[in-house]
């Protein structure tokens, strides 16, 4: 049976343990709480976006513009988003598991494959993979990216996209659905707009310097408003998902906390009993 | 005349003003209500709005916006633009800061690339600068 100066100094470590996990639990949650909100904040951009680019639709033909053009996919972008920091539950295994998912299919059709990365996790286990080209990494982006941080990745993408270089872009990131729910999903953002339906009812705008011309600007903006979108839903469901697994293992600590006082109790308690036992013991032999 | 000024962050106005001048890729464009329809790039550069008809020129306000699209019909403006800071929010310390550590940068780039986003940086908070200069005049009067 072990001791209790070994069972006492466990329960401490156990405890500050817990101290931490139940500081990051708070930590989490109330980051969790300004991403959820930011999530909701781009929507207005977006819907505006693919508003104008239906109307764009209506007027010009949009199939000639270079990030509308549909060719074979002979190689396909992926751009990962995963966390920098680790200890937020599966969140990084989950979409690492996508990951690998999507580079297998794509090398079983003979697809070429390339990768941006986005946060220190996605860039380590890229690292280790032979079947990808690295086109860009990008770590320690803040929770809410202005623009211009959002321009280096997003050149990237639209330049190997115009230039050829690749065919098909789409993101790899955690879609989040609520506080509960954070699903891995791959969405297409170029070539853009394959859901928009050209509205005919703007006839009579103009556009300068031209509809082309508006039309790149429009259609830069929306590819722009999905990747931050991807961004924001990410990290939101990163907080979530470190915020849950910090909860639990916080419960656990709690756990094991409880049964350690208890067996060290027990501990104690028979300590004492046998050395009561061992005096009465003493007593009787000496009045024999 | 309804203006709603939407960016990546969010909707920063959302308002009925009178007039509205823009920095468009072709000089600066001033908007009254009944303008015809009209969709034009917005360059870079100080959007100024005027909130009442008899509101003079040092009551107009200011924001700083980015690149973008303004859509133009009648009774209404929609402007997209990546950022919009509106001249009280801008710290003109924070942002000289930022002008000189981004024309360190450019005078320490070894390539194009570099020079180009030292150059974007450096575009971006002369505007800021120019907003929070104009604001802080407004509010002298």
């Amino acid at each position: 049976m072990p001791n209790t100066q070994a069972l006492k100094s466990r329960i401490r470590s156990v405890k500050s343990t817990k101290q931490i996990t139940k500081a990051m639990q708070l930590v989490a949650a109330s980051k969790m709480r300004r991403a959820q909100e930011a999530t909701k904040a781009s929507a207005p951009y977006t819907d505006a976006a693919r508003q104008l680019l239906a109307n764009l639709a209506g007027h010009t033909s949009v199939k000639g513009h270079a990030l509308f053009t549909t060719r074979p996919v002979k190689t396909r972008l992926l751009v990962v988003i995963a966390s920098d920091r680790g200890l937020a539950g599966a969140f990084n295994s989950n979409l690492t598991r996508l990951y690998a998912q999507e580079l297998i299919s794509d090398d079983r059709s003979g697809v070429g494959n390339a990768t941006v990365t986005i946060g220190r996790k996605a860039a380590q286990f890229v690292a280790r993979l032979k079947d990808t080209e690295v086109l860009g990494s990008y770590q320690d982006l803040p929770d809410r990216p202005d623009g211009h941080e959002l321009h280096a990745i997003l050149d990237t993408v639209r330049q190997k996209f115009e230039s050829g270089t690749v065919d098909a872009v789409d993101l790899v990131y955690t879609e989040y659905v609520n506080s509960v729910v954070q699903r891995a999903t791959v969405k297409r953002v170029l070539p853009a707009g394959q859901d928009i339906e050209p509205d005919i009812s703007h006839q009579d705008v103009a556009y300068e310097p031209s509809a082309e011309e508006v039309l790149d600007g429009v259609a830069y903006r929306l590819v722009e408003a999905q990747i931050f979108q991807a961004l924001l839903d990410s990290r939101a469901s990163e907080y979530s998902m470190r915020m849950m697994a910090m909860k639990n293992a916080t419960d656990n600590a709690t756990d094991l906390i409880d049964d350690l006082t208890l067996e060290m109790n027990k501990v104690r308690q028979s300590a004492i009993t046998q050395e009561i036992a061992e005096i009465s013991g003493g007593v009787e032999a000496l009045n024999d | 005349m309804h203006l709603q000024l939407i960016t990546l962050q969010g909707v920063s106005v959302d308002t009925d003003i009178y007039e509205l001048m823009a920095p468009t890729a072709a000089g600066d464009i001033a908007v009254f209500p009944g303008h015809e329809p009209l969709v034009t790039l917005a360059a870079p550069g100080a959007l100024a709005v005027r909130y009442e008809k008899g509101d003079k020129d040092d009551e107009l306000e200011y924001f700083a916006v980015s690149g973008g699209v303004i859509e133009i019909a009648p009774t209404a403006v929609r402007v997209l633009v990546d950022e919009a800071d509106r001249g009280d929010e801008i710290t003109e310390a924070e942002v000289k800061a930022a002008l000189d550590r981004a024309q360190k940068m450019k005078g320490e780039a070894k390539n194009q690339v570099e020079i180009e986003k030292a150059t974007q940086l450096i575009d971006r908070a002369q505007v800021r600068l120019r907003v929070a200069e104009l604001h802080h005049r407004r509010r002298h009067h």
